[in-house]
């Protein structure tokens, strides 16, 4: 009986969360009568029962901008900004999280390193270029003269595991919501902007997840197999141990999804972010603090929102 | 060993934090399009700009003063780009010590958080007087959602019970709200005119001349609102990860074994399974501290109190940075602190826990 309404709440997770997204895409297209941001001037705060005949059938904020269109083309933004941004993280969680638990060095002969560092100057145009070349020439010399007298140069490695690491360790010191209103001051933020800093500021949770699940099945037995086989690393990390390391970023995602889902709203609501013409959940429950007796501005945005949520936080379970 | 370990996290953390400082500032201040000079100075369109600001001359005048004044005309960090490439192809330019992230950084060492950018006054002093509205709401936020949740998740875990499904029902919903929309949904409820009036819906308590109970009175029905927002917002988390563990506590051998001792299910729940089931919550409680301080910017935002969050929301909204960045070191520092604290309790808590070298 239990697995029957588990698999209940589930599909009506998945049709709420499917509703939203075709809101949000189809809205363009929809037959609205007035756009999201335009404030109807005759028509300022007028509950559903007033409007509906003026074709306000939700009504309208304080501001006179229509709630149906506000909500329509709030779950847009939502949909536009959150799943890309939610894929992108995962992305890069995968890619950062299964090289740090592969535990690849990236080790080379200190001639090596000299030399890419100094073509790098060279290349950058850093102060005085010419001494990037001098420094590349010396690294030449130096591996030439190694290799003359036949010795084996020293080999300097930087563990990429620490490194990752360190990062990921570096973004946790301060809470999301603040680094992201640090960074996003005032409504500057493209929605493109915005989606790339989420992903900036969030891959260490999945990150960490690939890499627990990469160093477990790093020691299973047929990744030895494999590897006696003498497949090079990049190809046994990518085609044999990331498709079972990438296993925890599917419960994942629509926990990251629902992050960003209250992370976007609540930016929205405090005003950063997105330009202020932007349409948003968050912006129409802003505009409803201004009169106390509009429930119908708060209400709707307020119910989608947690639906939304809600369905999201009901798919990640198993 | 204690001590060894505890310096180098220390030093790890200390290193952290510069790395983060840096990396905001930089960030911040990479776009400088307007520049925050422009907030201390007239535009030249507003109509009542008195003659000589008028004068384009005498504006320029005026705004290369105030970039001087804030330092602003020097450049951001020690190496910046040359628009027309030097005689020799370098596109770069060595600054020396005379850069901007040189100043703020010496000076963040001796202590100097700077002057806010809008009104002047010390950043840290700007800093304290929001502590000093966030802390109790925090601090009584935080003692109030870990009562709750040692209480919740001890009852959830306990023998069956009429009350279990509903509350649990209940924690699962309250888990899927923003915080935002919890504070908006309480103050929409209990502090509107139009509907239930019985809280205040702003603000401190400002009447003066309250002194003893009373102003301690006023002072908690003004954050009642407030504080029961927060605790709503970390209380779902807290009680269902310790019913998880307390559940996963009950079911192993050691608990067998004290119940066929005779032991009541209450008592072993407190004696036996509790200590070895707080450690994830002392994990979540120390992640908590900050997150407070964060959720807390959105319940501030809501009941319009004059604390840390509110303070760092506005000064991000208009380019503040000294008081964004100040506000953001000493989030981290939370972090860190808290972060150090909960090992040293992990050790406390379960002896068995070494500390890798």
């Amino acid at each position: 009986m239990g697995q029957v309404a588990h698999r209940g709440r589930r599909r009506a997770a998945l049709a709420w969360l499917l509703l939203v997204a075709a809101a949000g895409l189809a809205a363009p297209c929809l037959p609205l009568p007035f756009a999201p941001a335009e404030p109807d001037l005759l028509a300022v705060g007028v509950s559903p029962a007033q409007g509906a005949g003026a074709g306000h059938w939700l009504g309208t904020d304080p501001l006179g901008r229509d709630v149906l269109a506000g909500l329509l083309f709030g779950a847009r933004t939502l949909v536009l900004l959150t799943v890309p941004a939610a894929l992108l993280t995962a992305l890069l969680g995968a890619l950062l999280g299964s090289l740090a638990g592969y535990g690849q060095r990236l080790a080379a002969p200190a001639p090596t390193w000299l030399l890419g560092a100094g073509l790098g100057w060279w290349g950058l145009a850093l102060p005085r270029p010419a001494l990037g070349l001098a420094a590349g020439a010396g690294a030449v010399a130096w591996g030439l003269g190694q290799r003359l007298w036949r010795r084996s140069p020293p080999v300097w490695a930087l563990s990429l595991d620490a490194l990752i690491q360190g990062a990921g360790a570096l973004l946790g010191t301060v809470p999301r919501l603040v680094l992201v209103a640090a960074v996003a001051t005032g409504g500057t933020l493209s929605l493109a902007g915005l989606g790339l800093l989420l992903a900036l500021t969030n891959w260490p949770g999945p990150a960490r997840l690939v890499r627990a699940e990469t160093l477990r099945v790093r020691a299973l037995p047929f990744v030895e197999a494999v590897r006696a086989l003498g497949l090079p690393a990049a190809r046994i990390l990518g085609r044999h141990v990331l498709p079972l390391a990438l296993r925890p970023l599917r419960a994942d995602l629509p926990l990251r999804l629902a992050a960003f889902v209250g992370l976007e709203s609540t930016l929205s609501f405090l005003g950063l972010g997105l330009p202020p013409d932007t349409a948003s959940w968050g912006r129409l429950l802003d505009a409803a603090r201004l009169d106390p007796a509009a429930w119908w501005t708060a209400a709707p945005p307020m119910l989608a929102l947690l639906l939304t949520t809600g369905a999201l936080l009901a798919l990640s379970k198993k | 060993m204690g001590l060894h370990f505890l310096g180098r996290r220390l030093l790890n953390a200390l290193v952290a934090l510069w790395g983060l400082g840096s990396l905001v500032f930089l960030l911040g201040r990479y776009d400088q399009a307007g520049g925050p000079e422009q907030q201390l100075l007239p535009d030249g369109t507003e109509a009542d700009a008195s003659t000589e600001s008028r004068d384009p001359a005498a504006l320029a005048d005026a705004r290369q003063a105030v970039r001087h004044r804030l330092g602003l005309d020097q450049p951001l960090f020690y190496l910046s780009q040359r628009v027309p490439a030097a005689a020799d192809g370098a596109r770069w330019r060595w600054n020396g010590t005379a850069n901007q992230y040189h100043r703020w950084l010496a000076r963040l060492l001796r202590g100097e958080l700077g002057h806010s950018l809008r009104t002047g006054q010390p950043v840290a002093g700007q800093l304290g007087a929001a502590l000093r509205c966030t802390l109790p709401l925090t601090g009584a936020a935080l003692a109030l959602a870990l009562g709750a949740a040692l209480w919740l998740g001890q009852g959830l875990a306990g023998p069956r019970c009429w009350w279990q499904g509903p509350v649990r029902a209940l924690l699962l919903a309250l888990q899927s709200a923003p915080p935002f929309v919890l504070a908006l949904g309480l103050l929409l409820l209990l502090a509107n005119p139009r509907a239930l009036n019985w809280f205040p819906g702003y603000g401190l308590a400002t009447e003066d001349g309250l002194t003893g109970w009373a102003w301690f009175g006023e002072l908690a029905w003004h954050l009642a609102l407030p504080v029961v927002s927060l605790v709503l917002a970390a209380l779902p988390d807290l009680a269902l990860q310790l019913e998880a563990a307390l559940r996963h506590e009950l079911g192993t051998d050691y608990a067998t074994a004290a119940r066929a001792k005779g032991l009541g299910e209450a008592r072993l729940i407190r004696r036996h399974a509790l200590p070895n089931a707080l450690l994830p919550t002392l994990t979540q409680a120390a992640g908590l501290v900050p997150a407070l301080l964060a959720g807390a910017l959105v319940v501030e935002v809501v009941y319009a109190l004059p604390g840390m969050g509110r303070l760092l929301a506005s000064a991000a909204a208009l380019r503040d940075y000294p008081v964004v960045l100040g506000g953001v070191l000493l989030t981290g520092a939370a972090r860190l602190g808290a972060l150090l604290l909960a090992d040293v309790l992990y050790h406390r808590a379960d002896p068995r826990i070494r500390w890798a070298r």
